[in-house]
């Protein structure tokens, strides 16, 4: 091992760098939450209303629900690789803290399934007739809002991470635990399409960030001491 | 300091021992209260004038309500103290507070529904309350549902303890964030309880005499609950078998 990845930092980046290199390899992650995002978006015009006034009228709910499921599902590549070929008691047994072992696999893990959904969300947006003047707001709150859901999810990954078998369990302890990002996320659109100033929704938005950047990974290097033995 | 008193509780035998020493006691209590509430509250106490008989069921409503939301904490509680020091029995209350605090949020869902029935004219609507409750409610199930998949006792203990302690500021953080959704969403609609505050000693002793009979309740049913855990794990231990060969 050479000395500049000893150091804590080298180690964050080349958890980081090996985490984005097996999703570029393995191009199946990198596109099925984004696929799954825009085919979610695509049931609700259908199974809803066709009429672009309805839909506007519940465009933001339908891309802050399909970004949550989108993550959801994406949540299962986080650690289950590494837990079934080993890499992830190695990581654990390394002497970095697994904090930021894990918080870089977080970061990893947002850019490969998070950031494509935030990115191509103004277009998902448009086909359902989203107001105007809301698209900036739209994308800000994605972008604040999908790391913390990818957050929360790790910790429930982390904890189900050695079953076999996981079928829901995952959704039902994750997604209660997802619905104050949803609020904050859909309530700054509409607060913003009525004309309210956007710094303080944006400011709890933040404050949920930095409170999940800081407990969530405690909380999912715990959990996962505990998954694996 | 003398610490022997903690260390007792490390032991389930001893813990068995006391509380089939308090059982007695708390039932005696409970009943006591339970009778004087129910009949205070539904013969004696005078009919509210906009919601007549149906204001009744605030007697059972907001005790059983004001108990569900001591679950998380109760459990978060017993899931550090198992975490830190191991105790076996913070484990059970764990395990046996999560269904039991899930049939109490039920309960609470339900009488509330049955009360908004006549007073709100629905069976639900999207307050905040209601929503955080719910969303306790299936926070509850979902610590059930761990510890049923994960079939290794152990890990399953300490997983459920640290989803109790991540569920409990959790459940803190939707409450305020769903208070907010909702007053800036139905700040029309006005389910303040404020009404009662005028109101005088003859509508709030009873209560007061509900509310001990319920957490009375809660005790028991935890107590109980957790003396059967106990014995489930203990079967092969000398002093069970004992306590079988007696009974």
């Amino acid at each position: 091992m050479s000395a500049a990845r000893s150091t804590l930092a080298g180690a964050v980046v080349a958890t980081l760098r090996r985490d984005l290199l097996i999703a570029y390899k393995r191009k199946n992650d990198l596109f099925n939450p984004f696929m799954f995002f825009v085919l979610v978006a695509t049931l609700f015009p259908i199974g809803i209303s066709p009429e672009p006034e309805a839909l506007g009228e519940i465009s933001a709910g339908v891309l802050w629900i399909s970004a949550l499921l989108a993550s959801l599902l994406a949540m299962d590549n986080l650690f289950r690789a590494d837990f079934e070929d080993g890499s992830l008691e190695l990581l654990m047994l390394s002497p970095h803290p697994l904090y930021f072992l894990v918080l870089a696999k977080n970061i990893a893990h947002w850019l490969v399934s998070g950031l494509p959904i935030v990115l191509v969300s103004p277009l998902i947006a448009y086909m359902l007739n989203f107001p105007e003047g809301a698209y900036s707001t739209l994308v800000l709150t994605l972008l604040l809002g999908t790391p913390v859901l990818s957050l929360l999810g790790s910790i429930g990954v982390a904890l189900t991470v050695g079953l076999g078998s996981r079928g829901l369990i995952l959704a039902v302890i994750t997604l209660p635990m997802s619905v104050p990002v949803l609020i904050a996320g859909t309530l700054t659109v509409s607060q913003t399409l009525e004309g309210a100033s956007l710094s303080g929704y944006l400011a709890i938005m933040g404050a949920m960030l930095v409170a999940a950047l800081t407990l969530a990974p405690l909380a999912s290097a715990a959990a996962l001491r505990i998954s694996v033995n | 300091m003398d610490w022997t008193w903690f260390h007792k509780w490390g032991s389930p035998k001893w813990f068995y021992e006391l509380s089939g020493k308090w059982l007695p006691w708390l039932v005696g209590a409970m009943v006591t209260c339970l009778l004087i509430g129910v009949t205070w509250a539904l013969l004696f106490v005078p009919q509210d004038y906009q919601q007549g008989l149906t204001n009744r069921i605030f007697y059972v409503h907001v005790p059983v309500a004001s108990i569900s939301l001591a679950f998380f904490p109760l459990m978060a509680m017993a899931g550090t103290i198992f975490l830190v020091w191991r105790m076996k029995l913070a484990d059970v209350v764990v395990k046996v507070a999560a269904p039991l605090g899930a049939w109490f949020t039920a309960l609470a869902l339900a009488s509330g529904s049955i009360w908004g029935v006549d007073t709100w004219g629905t069976w639900w609507v999207w307050d905040g309350r209601l929503t955080s409750l719910l969303l306790q409610f299936f926070l509850l199930l979902g610590v059930v549902s761990l510890r049923t998949a994960l079939e290794d006792s152990e890990g399953a203990a300490r997983a459920c303890a640290l989803l109790s302690i991540v569920g409990c500021i959790n459940v803190v953080v939707i409450k305020y964030s769903v208070d907010w959704w909702n007053t800036l969403h139905q700040a029309s609609t006005n389910f303040t309880l404020a009404t009662d505050q005028a109101n005088g000693p003859e509508i709030w002793v009873p209560l007061i005499f509900m509310i001990v009979a319920v957490y009375l309740f809660f005790a028991i049913s935890l107590i109980l609950s957790t003396r059967n855990e106990i014995l489930q794990r203990e079967k092969r231990a000398q002093w069970v078998m004992d306590l079988v060969a007696k009974s």
